[in-house]
């Protein structure tokens, strides 16, 4: 062969193929004119898929809830004209009225007499076409320039955040419970390896089990957790309702404490109320809880935590301390009933009085033994209770409320806030293990705990949640809050069951590398200069289900929801009770008159025997009403 | 130092009373007796809650007073005056869901239009209303299968997309 006859069979060659090409695309043009009217649906269905940022799945579940349309149409179809082949001859002769009429009547005529079959076809036929133009920008095989994936990615994500939006500005998308005992969370932003809805859900179950929120400042932890907070109480409330299950008692302890807990408490009290409670108590500032009602053993234990006891030769301290305690509260007499019944039993006399009645010779030996360290230890606690104030020397119990909000002012009094985490949490166990209380089913969740975990670490109290079947959700603003070391914090989100939240955090790596990888295509394209040519390679790589750098650029009330090796972005919507919801008439005043927070000191007495001159003096101005 | 500072305030003999309790009762006792009131008060009475608060107004200093107090009198100092104080009421929990909660939710769809974005499911309707004449009365495929299949696939849509703009029901 010479070379002529060579070049020219490359060039018959090469134009054999493009004519081919050439006539698949006019074959395919003209069956989509043909087919016009699913042509135009499914270019309307494409294009909102591409401007709104939908997966495909969206447009497949649209066709196929419109396919009850299809069916009433056929059904009619059926009646009118008897025999199926009827049917089937029908969009042929619209089809042909249409050619034949080509005016815009006409047209819009054959459009409705096709339209009950023409919009799930189409919807399918757009579906199709935006799932493959999304896998060709997703593989690196689409797009015009080797930027086109990433500007394609930043581009659909900008869309998908404000579908999102656009979602929780709706009334009914995102109530606090919907079928199914689901806690919608907000819209859907982006889903990875989990079915897509447009609302994200979470079943309440979740939130019974053990659930980390991590996030910064201002990023719009907040709303999320009390949005999980009141879904988690409307679903256990109707179950308790429909005789399912059991009450639900919801504690939140707010370690962060100041002015914004407040807020935050009178915001979840409202939501709870709308959710159905009767009684939702604020701790300390409305109401009281009594720490002397522990069991004996567990007081004593519980005394010894909150004084913080050196190591070293402090040790010897700390074992006279524990030994005292355990004169003092395990007495025959019983258990104090109240701080002061208790800072009296720290003293020899009550001691050696309540030992000896000759039956505890080994008791009496070590209070008298004890004897010179009772002084210090009694002013040790004396201190310790002053600073916890009286709202935990009762009365009160868990049980009196259906929610109860904490404050602990963690960032204020960070060891007064721990030892009353401690006694809380204490509170809470015993709430769920007495067996002589109603039982309940409960969510102990602990907002900022990192401002109280330096005594109390994290890690314990989800092992003693996951041992009384008590539901714990921990948060913090950053991973490094979750716990003292590497090996905590693992423990910590590695057994959240209930699915890890990550918000804008500056180090979200460590969780996002929870969710695992996935198998992604990597398309390396030749450059022929400078140019990109359409020739390369692809392969499969691994990228992690939840992309670390798309969660370090969440924006306020964006989260993303890690679980089971799967990866949910989610708009948060703010919660809010059905405007429907009738409050409940206020509770009952209580008869005690319960004390405000000790923010200030106490204003002393007047001093006597000076006269004052008026009453202003002692009273202040006068009313001047 | 007063024998008894609770009695002089009026208060009952115990070590777990609040601040705001003591001062509550000795701001009454001052405001009753102090001797600048016109009727000239009562000024061994005020000088003894006065000191009396002295002694009280903190938890401490109420449980020494106590102590001293039962020492006194002799009282065992393991019995204390515990009776608890009045709890907090707790309500009734709501009756159960009835069974005609269907019927009730039906009534309840007018208050879920009006609290919800009743001006966009106005215009849903509209448009659905407005595309079902053209159907229907302007002959463009009238008597054919397609017009009710039509006007059903228009109610089909207002109904699934306009349930987002209700209001959520009761209590979710």
């Amino acid at each position: 062969m010479s070379a002529w006859s060579w070049l020219k069979l490359r060039v018959y060659l090469w134009l054999l193929g493009k004519a081919v090409t050439v006539t698949k695309w006019v074959l395919l043009v003209l069956m989509l004119a043909a087919l016009w009217p699913v042509t135009l649906v499914a270019v309307v269905g494409f294009t909102a898929g591409w401007a709104r940022g939908w997966p495909a799945v969206r447009l497949y579940r649209t066709a196929a809830w419109a396919l009850p349309v299809a069916a009433v149409w056929l059904t009619i179809v059926e009646v009118l004209m008897p025999g199926w082949h009827q049917a089937a001859l029908i969009p042929g002769r619209a089809w042909n009225y249409g050619l034949h009429h080509p005016s815009g009547a006409g047209l819009l005529d054959t459009y409705a007499s096709l339209v009950p079959v023409a919009i799930p076809a189409g919807l399918a036929l757009g579906g199709l076409a935006w799932a493959w133009r999304t896998y060709a920008m997703t593989a690196g095989v689409g797009g015009w320039t080797a930027s086109a994936p990433i500007s394609f990615d930043s581009r659909q994500w900008r869309r998908q955040v404000r579908t999102a939006k656009v979602v929780n500005k709706a009334p009914g998308a995102a109530p606090l419970l919907t079928r199914g005992d689901r806690i919608p969370v907000g819209g859907t932003i982006r889903h990875v390896g989990r079915e897509w809805h447009p609302v994200f859900s979470l079943p309440a179950a979740a939130c019974g089990r053990h659930t980390v929120v991590v996030g910064a400042t201002g990023s719009g932890k907040t709303n999320l957790m009390i949005r999980q907070w009141a879904g988690w109480f409307t679903a256990a409330v109707q179950a308790a309702r429909a005789g399912r299950g059991n009450r639900p008692l919801l504690i939140v302890l707010d370690c962060k404490g100041g002015q914004d807990a407040r807020v935050k408490a009178d915001r979840t009290r409202r939501l709870i109320y709308g959710a159905g409670a009767r009684r939702v108590a604020i701790w300390p500032d409305e109401a009281r809880l009594c720490l002397w009602d522990l069991p004996a053993p567990d007081l004593a234990v519980l005394l010894y935590q909150m004084i913080d006891t050196g190591t070293g030769a402090a040790a010897y301290y700390a074992d006279i301390l524990q030994a005292v305690l355990d004169l003092a509260v395990l007495a025959p007499c019983g258990p104090p009933v109240n701080a002061a019944a208790f800072l009296d039993r720290l003293e020899a006399k009550w001691l050696l009085h309540a030992w000896g009645d000759g039956r505890h010779p080994a008791e009496l030996t070590r209070a008298r033994a004890a004897g010179r360290h009772l002084p210090d230890i009694q002013l040790r606690y004396a201190t310790l209770l002053g600073r916890l104030g009286p709202a935990l020397d009762g009365p009160g119990s868990l049980a009196e409320a259906d929610a109860w909000y904490c404050i602990l002012e963690g960032t204020r009094e960070p060891s007064v806030a721990e030892a009353q985490a401690m006694a809380l949490t204490e509170l809470a166990a015993r709430a769920a293990t007495a067996p002589d209380g109603e039982p309940r089913v409960m969510l102990l969740a602990a907002d900022d705990y990192s401002a109280v975990a330096r005594r109390v670490p994290i890690s314990n109290l989800y092992e003693r949640g996951r041992s009384l079947g008590i539901g714990v959700q921990v948060s913090a603003q950053t991973w490094q809050g979750l716990g003292r070391d590497d090996d905590e914090r693992y423990r910590i989100a590695a057994t959240a069951d209930g699915g890890v939240f990550v918000l804008r955090t500056a180090h979200p790596e460590p969780l996002t590398a929870l969710a695992g990888h996935r198998r992604v295509l990597d398309t390396a394209h030749r450059l022929i200069g400078n140019i990109w040519a359409d020739e390369g390679t692809t392969r499969i790589q691994r990228a992690a289900v939840a992309d670390p750098d798309l969660v370090r650029q969440l924006e306020v009330g964006q989260a993303c929801y890690i679980q089971g090796g799967e990866a949910t972005f989610v708009q948060v919507a703010r919660p809010k009770a059905s405007p429907l919801t009738l409050l409940p008439a206020p509770a009952e005043e209580p008869v005690v008159q319960v004390p405000e927070p000790r923010r200030a000191p106490d204003p002393g007495p007047p001093a006597w025997p000076h006269r004052p001159a008026s009453l202003d003096d002692v009273f202040g101005p006068r009313d001047p009403r | 130092m007063n024998p008894d500072p609770f009695a002089a305030l009026g208060l009952p003999a115990r070590p777990d009373l609040s601040n705001e309790e003591v001062r509550a009762a000795w701001r009454s006792i001052a405001a009753a007796t102090h001797p600048d009131r016109p009727d000239g008060g009562d000024l061994a009475r005020y000088t003894a809650a006065s000191a009396a608060y002295a002694q009280l107004r903190t938890p401490w200093a109420r449980s020494e007073a106590y102590a001293d107090l039962i020492e006194q009198n002799d009282i065992e100092p393991n019995e204390p005056d515990t009776s608890p104080l009045p709890p907090v009421p707790a309500d009734p929990w709501p009756a159960p869901v009835p069974p005609w909660q269907p019927l009730i939710a039906l009534a309840q769809i007018p208050a879920r239009i009006r609290r919800g974005r009743p001006l966009r499911l106005a215009i849903r309707g509209a448009v659905a209303a407005a595309l079902s004449l053209v159907v229907l009365h302007l002959h463009l495929i009238a008597g054919t299968a397609a017009a009710p299949a039509d006007v059903f696939g228009l109610a089909w849509w207002f109904v699934l997309t306009g349930r987002k703009d209700l209001a959520p029901p009761p209590e979710r």
